[in-house]
């Protein structure tokens, strides 16, 4: 593509003036994306919230709740019920999935990133970017619905298996508010999918060929791809629930509420992981991408064996939609399946451990420097490196048959999605800060908030992966009613307490955030000093993004360069910047046989 | 008519890029849906395989004609949009017009038998509660009709630009679209009705 073709492609369109079309029914990928960040970032302080209580519980079973009780639970004398307590854990689950990390994640930062570091001056379809903000706020009134429900708000868990999740065993709105949210927030997800699929095949840059996206967007352009494939799965799924408990149909009513044999509630597992099982790669995979970036960035070295990340997150895109069977082993399936899903489930190592050991070879040798995202990177390789390897326990069978609804379960997925995509997506809030709000976050507050999260996020997913081990179901009102569980009190006691701290250190988060997007020190254009397209535009980007489209030269990870250091006299080099004597666009294929 | 000017008739304007785009998002969009109908029809395949009998001998039985003839009027209806895509591709403009309209008509015909449809079977007493057999006729068909009636609000739509002659040999994106949708909903019932109907 050439450069007069794409500027024909997306012409500059005249920023609004009016307050409405500018902030609220904007689109702007760049406004859409703060929508999301802002979404994202409330929804996980209520889920985060309703965390605090699920550890008080199991801290001190049955004891009013302090502060919160007295606001939330006048009824039941400021402790958590038994029936109030199936709708916290449920809840979290619920919000920290479909409206936390997913709009921070791929909401925000896909939106954000993927224009910007293709180098597009928009998303391929601006208003079906307007559409899927504006779908997910209906969803999220459902979600705020569901709370106010009759009978309480959703309590069937997050994986909402039924029967448990039908009329029967959940009568109520709130149940069916929190189902008709899933598949809205689903239609949501898969407009921005589609979106960000189209952006990244027809909007790159001339010159952005795919081996020189940022990895970045390679996980967010495969998440979006699984996006796309999956989330219409799971609606299915919500949408059949939805007639169950609205219609009187009986697509998943087993026992003595059937009529005429009635449905199959493992028919509704099929389909939940069918999505469910990719869904953890859609939460990680953008994670991933940006960590590979940021790790390059902040060692000062082109990312180790580029392609090979690309390959292996290509197959572990692959990979996850065949492996959904291994959260089914208890199910009453052919061994031989279990097996085969189960060889399956192992195979994906493979591609993670090349991406994990590209990650340490890049840091290796590498001029590091600590800034917060790269400490919040590092932190990612960490706690995705324990979720990993406990994951290898429940992929096989022999193991998991023990193991299955303990809290080994709990701590394994905390450390993957919940730690590691946290870790993500704060090491990206700390990346593109600047370039979002055009101002810098204090570095010292920064990394005061990494070590505190670090270390107490460990505690608590590391605490409960030992309860697991020793017995302790999940999901328990009580554990300690049962006798062989009575000594893991003061364990979990401890685990509460460091949520607790883990949850008081967001507080400095939440004031760095505030306080620097109000009184932060200007950002210049490039911070970081590093070559990805998004940094060779002012600090925040006009709204048209690029006044020329810029014509890619050379890779992502350009840094540490003889030749550029010998030229410019640093270390790192633009990507659409032009080394040699040249003028952009006429000899690129000259610039890439310069560097070799 | 000469070879020449049968040649130009035949010649096909080249696509402008951001009509390529638009059909690329419409490819993803339909590819998501059918995961999401596959997922449907999944789950009646599962129903339908674990049910010792299929229909149930004591519920109604369903009618072949009448969703036959609905079936036909779908398949017409998509036939006559395909037309009057291809004459705007030709510049037969006069011609779009009425290739719209009875896209248009055809499918609020279906849109009706489908409401006889379900207006017998309730009278005859087929209710959504009454076991998994009339869950999946219920809820595919209507899931289903819901469809159609989206894509009838676009046709609606095209009618009006049509009316206002906005389509030709390079100006039919969103007719093309449509089209896309169309035929997919078309797809998607020519299979419910030899699954569920027929077999």
């Amino acid at each position: 593509m050439h450069t007069i073709e794409s500027e024909d492609l997306q012409p500059i369109h005249p920023e609004p003036t009016s307050f409405w079309l500018k902030y609220v029914f904007s689109r702007d990928h760049k406004v859409i994306a703060k929508q999301f960040l802002w979404a994202g970032l409330l929804f996980l302080f209520v889920g985060g919230t309703l965390a605090m209580m699920i550890r008080w519980q199991w801290a001190f079973p049955g004891k009013p709740v302090p502060v919160l009780g007295s606001v939330l639970l006048r009824d039941q004398g400021g402790a958590i019920g038994p029936a109030t307590y199936m709708t916290v854990f449920t809840m979290h689950g619920l919000i920290m999935i479909f409206f936390a990390i997913t709009p921070i994640l791929i909401g925000a930062f896909g939106n954000y990133c993927i224009p910007l570091m293709i180098g597009a001056r928009d998303m391929a379809f601006p208003t079906l970017n307007l559409l899927s903000f504006w779908t997910f706020v209906i969803s999220l009134v459902l979600v705020i619905c569901s709370f106010f429900g009759q009978l309480g708000a959703a309590g069937a868990g997050w994986t909402t298996y039924p029967p448990l999740s039908t009329n029967i065993g959940t009568p109520g709105s709130g149940q069916t508010f929190m189902v008709a949210a899933i598949f809205v927030t689903g239609v949501s997800t898969i407009m921005g999918g589609i979106n960000y699929v189209t952006t990244v095949i027809r909007h790159r840059a001339p010159g952005m060929t795919y081996m020189r996206m940022p990895l970045t967007v390679w996980g967010l352009w495969l998440t979006a791809v699984l996006n796309v494939l999956f989330v219409p799965v799971l609606g299915s799924a919500a949408l059949l629930l939805f007639l169950d408990r609205v219609f009187g149909t009986q697509f998943f009513i087993a026992g003595a509420a059937a009529v005429r044999g009635g449905g199959d509630p493992i028919l509704f597992q099929h389909l939940f992981w069918i999505f469910g099982h990719p869904e953890v790669y859609i939460l990680i995979l953008p994670a991933w991408g940006i960590v590979g970036d940021i790790l390059s960035f902040f060692s000062r070295k082109p990312a180790n064996w580029y392609r090979g990340s690309v390959y292996a997150m290509c197959v572990v895109t692959i990979l996850s939609a065949v492996v959904y069977g291994h959260h089914m082993f208890m199910t009453g399936m052919n061994p031989l399946l279990g097996q085969g899903f189960m060889l399956l489930t192992l195979i994906i190592s493979v591609p993670a451990e090349i991406l994990f050991l590209n990650w340490l070879r890049t840091m290796w040798q590498g001029s590091i420097r600590l800034h917060p995202p790269m400490l919040f990177a590092i932190g990612m390789v960490f706690v995705f490196g324990l979720g990993g390897l406990t994951g290898l326990y429940l992929g096989a069978t022999a193991t998991d048959i023990y193991l299955h609804d303990t809290m080994f379960v709990v701590g394994h997925f905390h450390l993957t999605m919940a730690a590691a995509s946290f870790m993500g997506s704060l090491a990206a809030i700390y990346f593109w800060f600047p370039k979002m709000f055009g101002r810098r976050m204090s570095e010292p507050l920064g990394k005061i908030h990494f070590w505190w999260s670090a270390v107490f996020i460990t505690l608590v997913f590391t605490g409960q992966l030992i309860s697991g081990y020793a017995g302790q179901n999940r999901r328990l009102y009580n554990p300690y009613e049962y006798t062989f569980l009575k000594h893991l009190l003061p364990l979990n006691r401890w685990t509460s307490y460091s949520a607790f701290i883990l949850m008081a250190g967001q507080l400095v988060f939440v004031w760095n955030f505030i306080h620097s997007l109000v009184a932060g020190a200007r950002a210049e254009m490039n911070p970081w000093q590093v070559g990805t397209l998004e940094w060779s535009i002012a600090s925040p980007p006009p709204h048209h993004n690029y006044d020329v489209i810029p014509t890619v030269l050379r890779g992502p990870h350009e840094l540490a360069d003889p030749l550029v250091r010998e030229k410019l006299g640093r270390d790192w080099i633009g990507q659409d910047e032009p080394l040699l004597e040249q003028t952009p666009g006429t000899s690129a294929p000259a610039a890439a046989a310069g560097r070799g | 008519m000469t070879a020449g000017v049968a040649s130009i008739l035949r010649y096909r304007a080249p696509r402008s890029r951001s009509d390529a785009t638009a059909w690329l998002g419409m490819i993803l969009f339909l590819g998501s849906w059918t995961m999401l109908f596959a997922a449907l029809f999944a789950a009646y395949g599962v129903l339908r395989l674990r049910s010792p009998q299929w229909p149930p001998p004591d519920v109604p039985r369903l009618p072949i004609l009448l969703p036959g003839a609905n079936t036909l009027a779908m398949v017409a209806s998509s036939v006559a949009l395909q037309r009057a895509l291809r004459f705007a591709r030709r510049g037969r403009l006069p011609a779009v017009l009425p290739a719209i309209s009875a896209a248009f008509v055809l499918g609020w015909i279906f849109l009706a038998g489908q409401v006889a449809l379900w207006f017998n079977l309730w009278r005859a007493g087929l209710r959504p509660d009454g076991g998994p057999f009339p869950s999946v006729f219920y809820g595919l068909t209507v899931f289903h009709g819901l469809h159609v009636l989206v894509g009838l609000f676009g046709l609606g739509w095209l009618v009006t630009r049509a009316a206002k002659a906005s389509f030709g040999p390079t100006r039919h994106v969103g007719l093309r679209l449509w089209c896309g949708y169309w035929h997919f909903v078309g797809v998607i019932w020519v299979l419910l009705y030899f699954t569920l109907f027929v077999l």
